[in-house]
């Protein structure tokens, strides 16, 4: 549904379920892609734990129906840290749930700049949880570079829906930047050089994020 | 002493190795709590789970988190986050897991400080570092990281080496080991015996056989078996790698998500649980009783909307009169603010297992008292539910930890098992509802509200409800329930459908004529399912003439026709093999909407040819000599299926739904129009086959062809868009048939969503538009020379049949269980006053005005 964003430009609370919605629909579609990123380096389980997460997510949103933003942000973020089980769950989870601390309480409709502040707080939070920085082939690597994107489209004006695309293109950057790197966190970390040569699960995830935020965004 | 929370990937690594610390301490233990796992127990870490585990055993003196690996050291940080850590003194503990566990345990038992615990802990390594440090070098330093025993190795060593070499299946591998296992009988079985002294595990595997899979009832009867023999014994679904769980637990067993055709794995500990094993195996491989067809009970349940603005609106026919009972409203939703102190919290828990008896004993009363058998084993079902232990247990866990309110806590616990079920899709999805159920027959107890759901009388009522959901409506006993009149819901709504399925006259969208100050326990009322008439305080006269209505009624037979003889055969809506019996009883003369999905519900994939020819026999076999008018899969963003997923929809009934499906699946509906053919070649019923959803010439030539390519011999398509009925002249130039679809033909012409109550009055059949939509349809049809049926609701409403005929409708499908009334209507009519009543109904400029002056037609008579 359009009806409650229209043409103001701004981040509804059913830009947030459809941006969730969306998301759930990309890492199920590439649950075995996901997988099999995670097999090369890792533990073969980030498709399905992040397919059950989002699964649980959008259940969660679609039984609790959440008012505003920031309880969606929470509801997801906890939902996520519950049923994900690897790392994935506290990073994510962190990252939705600081989205959730930086949304003023109450709020259903956000300006593109709020937008980004919340953003931003979730990326500080998935340092925090990860210390990780630029270059040790994490999730980082894609969110970051997605972040000042989005930052840079709307300092120059541009709408939300092009700092939505912005943001997708560049974490798909960032994530095929981490093919040549040696992985210096997680269980990838263990294979040294070995994991030269591999995409980062994580920030494959992290683009799918993206590029669900960028269709979420082009209806507003 | 200092509290200690277990955080651990696995739970079975977190017990093992705190059974291993506890055995270092006989006496003064310290406060320990695991946390491990993630939701549905997946390997994995949650951080909610620790901070509970935290705020369980937190005390003065602080506590200490010793986790595992990666994740779980970030779900612990993450945990601080998530509590109020001002209260308490919290240290994350470094120190590798097995030994750091230990030697906290003992330490803190001791009575050591935070700060002394963490240390010992984090140097537990100390110990065996010094050992190897000591040992002779290189040589022996090898062998131990090698798994191959070797001359030199201690005989202790040794031995273990030879028990793990003897291929002693563990809990774990069994899944695997078993099914290379697998005899012709389609089960297999043994005795396993485990290296002494463990005991043996007497097995068993079965294929579940019946459509429904593990559902409510039958885990509710294994639990209680299991329960009540003190054996332990787990089942694991070993087709979806689900379990084991404690089949003790209704809830657990449901958590499985087993399926038709999943094996499952029945597993007992000790030789005395063997012929329980046995039993419960028997139970899975018959299926529990039920048939491998049966088709599934609606669960979705109604939208709750606001209160309709327009008239009271008949939906199911007949004219009856007796006392109000009335159904409580819903369950207010309990307060999440609310919290218990601390000091109260514990007979606040306690309450949730008096509240849960109560709730338990008077369903388990009611199961004996109840008529029917399916009712009876719906009651019992739902008294399991209550019963179990894990929602009890999780209920109060949410007092005593998070302090919410009793009620609160069983809403918060079932709404999460509820999300966890309906995560799972299927079978699991399908229970929510029950789980609702039971959350709110707890809650009222617990709140002294009235109990939800249909009071019990033996006294004939009229039930006046402000909704039912489909549930409610299933169980109602049409020999004490005379009649339905509901607030909100639509003609198209679950209640009417199901009214008219069990043969209940039913008004909907009374408002508030419904409300308790008009119609309040025990007033008499009459009401009128054909037109909408409701009458408070019947007269004595009144009231004994709808007796007397009622009883002629039922004298009459099935076939289809107008009292001056021209023929419109009735026939009936299926849904599977189960409706059979009931439409041949009911006389139909043949099927006119014979719905697949129930072959596709449940599915991961779509179902093998041979599986749906052998469903379309089965109902072709029952019809030899008449017509069966066969609709293609029905599925999309508002019916969804797991194989066809469209995605999300912001408007799925305008979305991907119906013939559209094939579009990104074409192979799924070739497959099934194969199927067809081939079962309609081996039975004797002449089967027609419609697509749903067709709105242009292009789909309809495309699926024409497709069908009699496969070898389909009558082809036709469902008339439901507005493009469609104004294009039927055209459409039936390609096809042999059209079937009228009114439920989305309504919806559409109106554009109003038929699951919103609060549109009922727009989503009637009755409105001028929508008449002259269908007569767009017919009169191209006549123009075509090719037959026009009815297969929606608008067929099922007698007046309404009457306008349908007359507007040139040849045959009229519906719930088998309407048809003698439709039949009544109809033999009471001319042909020429069908026509009449079409003329006045289309000219009329309301639905209010149309069904009046069809009514005057009718009473002239």
């Amino acid at each position: 549904m359009t009806a409650d964003t229209g043409s103001t430009g701004a981040v509804s609370t059913a830009t947030i379920i459809a941006w969730l919605t969306v998301f759930r629909d990309l890492v199920t579609a590439n649950n075995a892609y996901l997988t099999e990123l995670d097999s090369a380096i890792g533990d073969a389980d980030h498709g399905s734990n992040m397919t059950r997460g989002m699964d649980a997510v959008v259940a969660q949103v679609g039984s609790v129906a959440p008012e505003s933003i920031a309880e969606l942000f929470t509801s997801a973020g906890m939902t996520l840290v519950k049923t994900v089980g690897g790392a994935s769950g506290p990073l994510y989870g962190t990252f939705f749930l600081r989205c959730g601390s930086a949304t003023p309480a109450g709020a259903t409709q956000l300006d593109s700049t709020a937008f980004g502040t919340c953003l931003r707080a979730g990326l500080e939070g998935v340092v925090a949880r990860g210390k990780a920085q630029a270059g040790d082939k994490t999730m980082f690597d894609a969110m970051a570079p997605a972040l000042a994107a989005y930052d840079q489209t709307v300092g120059r004006g541009a709408s939300l829906s092009a700092a939505g695309v912005a943001a997708a293109v560049a974490a798909a950057t960032g994530r095929d930047n981490t093919e040549p790197l040696v992985a210096k966190k997680g269980r990838a970390s263990y294979l040294g050089d070995r994991s030269v040569g591999h995409i980062d699960p994580g920030s494959a995830s992290t683009t799918l994020l993206f590029e669900a935020l960028a269709r979420a965004l082009s209806d507003t | 002493m200092i509290g200690i929370v277990v955080v651990s990937h696995s739970p079975r690594l977190a017990q093992a190795a705190l059974e291993l610390a506890l055995a270092m301490v006989p006496g003064k233990r310290p406060a320990i709590a695991l946390a491990a796992g993630a939701d549905g127990d997946v390997i994995g870490t949650d951080a909610s789970r620790v901070a509970a585990a935290i705020e369980e055993v937190s005390s003065p003196e602080g506590v200490l988190v010793v986790s595992d690996l990666g994740s779980a050291t970030m779900s612990a940080e993450l945990a601080l986050e998530l509590i109020d850590s001002s209260s308490t003194r919290v240290v994350l503990s470094d120190a590798p897991f097995v030994e750091g566990l230990i030697a906290a345990v003992v330490c803190a038992a001791g009575g050591a400080t935070l700060a002394d615990v963490d240390r010992e802990a984090s140097t537990a390594l100390r110990a065996k570092r010094a050992q190897l440090a000591a040992a002779p070098p290189s040589p022996h330093t090898i062998e131990h990281t090698d798994t191959r025993p070797r001359d030199g190795d201690s005989p202790s060593r040794y031995r273990t080496e030879q028990v793990d070499r003897g291929g002693v299946p563990t809990q774990a591998d069994s899944p695997l080991r078993h099914r290379s296992e697998t005899t012709t009988s389609g089960h297999v079985s043994g005795t396993f015996g485990s290296p002494s002294p463990s005991p043996s595990s007497p097995y068993r595997t079965e294929i579940l056989p019946n459509a429904a899979g593990l559902h409510a009832r039958p885990a509710a009867v294994i639990a209680t078996k299991v329960a009540q023999s003190g054996e332990q014994v787990t089942i694991t679904n070993a087709s979806a790698g689900r379990g084991p769980v404690d089949a003790a637990s209704t809830m657990l067993l449901l958590s499985l998500g087993a399926r038709q055709g999943d094996s499952v794995e029945i597993r007992g500990v000790g030789e005395s649980s063997s012929a329980l094993v046995s039993e419960l195996a028997e139970l899975v491989a018959e299926g529990f009783g039920e048939t491998a067809d049966g088709a599934a009970t609606p669960h979705s349940v109604v939208a709750r909307a606001h209160h309709s603005a327009g008239d009271p609106i008949g939906v199911s026919a007949g004219r009856r009169a007796g006392r109000v009972l009335r159904m409580p409203d819903p369950i207010t939703e309990p307060s999440a603010t609310e919290t218990v102190p601390r000091g109260d919290r514990a007979a606040a828990a306690a309450r949730i297992v008096s509240a849960t008896t109560s709730v338990v004993a008077d369903l388990t009363r009611r199961a004996e008292t109840a008529q029917a058998g399916h009712a009876r084993d719906v009651l019992n079902a739902t008294a399991q539910l209550t019963n179990d232990p894990v929602l009890v247990a999780n209920s109060q866990r949410r007092v005593m930890v998070e302090g919410r309110t009793p009620q609160r806590a069983v809403w918060d616990a079932v709404s999460h098992l509820a999300a966890q079920l309906g995560s799972l899709g299927g079978v699991g999805a399908e229970r929510v509802a029950d789980l609702h159920d039971v959350r709110d027959r707890i809650v009222a107890q617990l709140t002294g509200e009235a109990q939800p759901g249909v009071p019990t009388s033996t006294d004939p009522f009229v039930l006046v409800a402000t909704d039912l959901a489909p549930a409610d409506t299933a169980l109602l006993d049409p020999r004490v329930c005379l009649g339905i009149i509901t607030a909100e819901g639509g003609p198209t709504s679950h209640t009417a459908i199901l009214a008219r399925a069990l043969g209940i006259p039913a008004v909907v969208a009374a408002g508030a004529a419904a409300s308790a100050a008009v119609l309040s326990p025990g007033t008499l009322v009459l009401l009128d399912g054909m037109t909408g008439e409701i009458v408070i305080d019947p007269t004595p006269e009144l009231v004994a003439s709808v007796a007397t209505a009622t009883a002629t009624s039922t004298a009459v037979t099935g076939a289809g026709a107008t009292g001056d003889g021209y023929s419109v055969p009735l026939l009936a809506n299926i849904g599977g093999v189960s409706d059979v019996a009931v439409a041949v009883a009911a006389r139909a003369q043949g099927v006119g909407l014979f719905r697949t999905e129930f072959c596709f519900l449940d599915r991961a994939d779509a179902p093998r040819l041979d599986e749906q020819i052998a469903a379309y026999r089965a109902v072709f076999s029952g019809f030899a000599g008449q017509k069966v008018v066969v609709r293609t899969l029905d599925a999309g963003a508002d019916k969804p299926l797991p194989f066809l997923a469209s995605g999300h929809e912001p408007n799925p009934a305008l979305g991907v739904r119906g013939y559209r499906t094939s579009w990104a699946r074409p192979e799924v509906l070739d497959l099934q129009l194969t199927a067809i053919a081939a079962a309609a070649a081996a039975e004797r019923a002449d089967v027609w086959v419609m697509a749903p959803m067709i709105d242009t010439v292009a789909e309809a030539i495309e699926f024409a062809r497709r069908a009699r390519g496969q070898g389909v011999s009558t082809v036709g398509v469902m008339i439901e868009t507005p493009a469609a009925a104004l294009m039927s002249r055209e459409l039936l130039d390609v096809v042999d048939f059209a079937s009228l679809g009114t439920n989305d033909l309504t919806q559409y012409t109106m554009a109003a969503d038929r699951m919103l109550g609060s549109l009922a009055a727009l989503n009637d059949p009755w409105q001028p538009a929508v008449l002259r939509m269908i007569a767009a349809a017919t009169g191209g049809a006549e123009q075509a020379g090719k037959p026009i049926g009815v297969c929606g609701e608008a067929a099922a409403d007698p007046l309404l049949a009457v306008v349908l005929v007359g507007l040139g409708v040849a045959t009229l499908s519906m719930a088998p269980r309407v048809i003698a009334p439709v039949a009544a209507v109809l033999g009471g009519a001319s042909r020429a006053m069908c026509g009449d009543a079409a003329a006045r109904a289309l000219s009329a400029t309301s639905s209010a005005a149309a069904r009046a002056a069809v009514k005057k037609v009718m009473e002239s008579r």
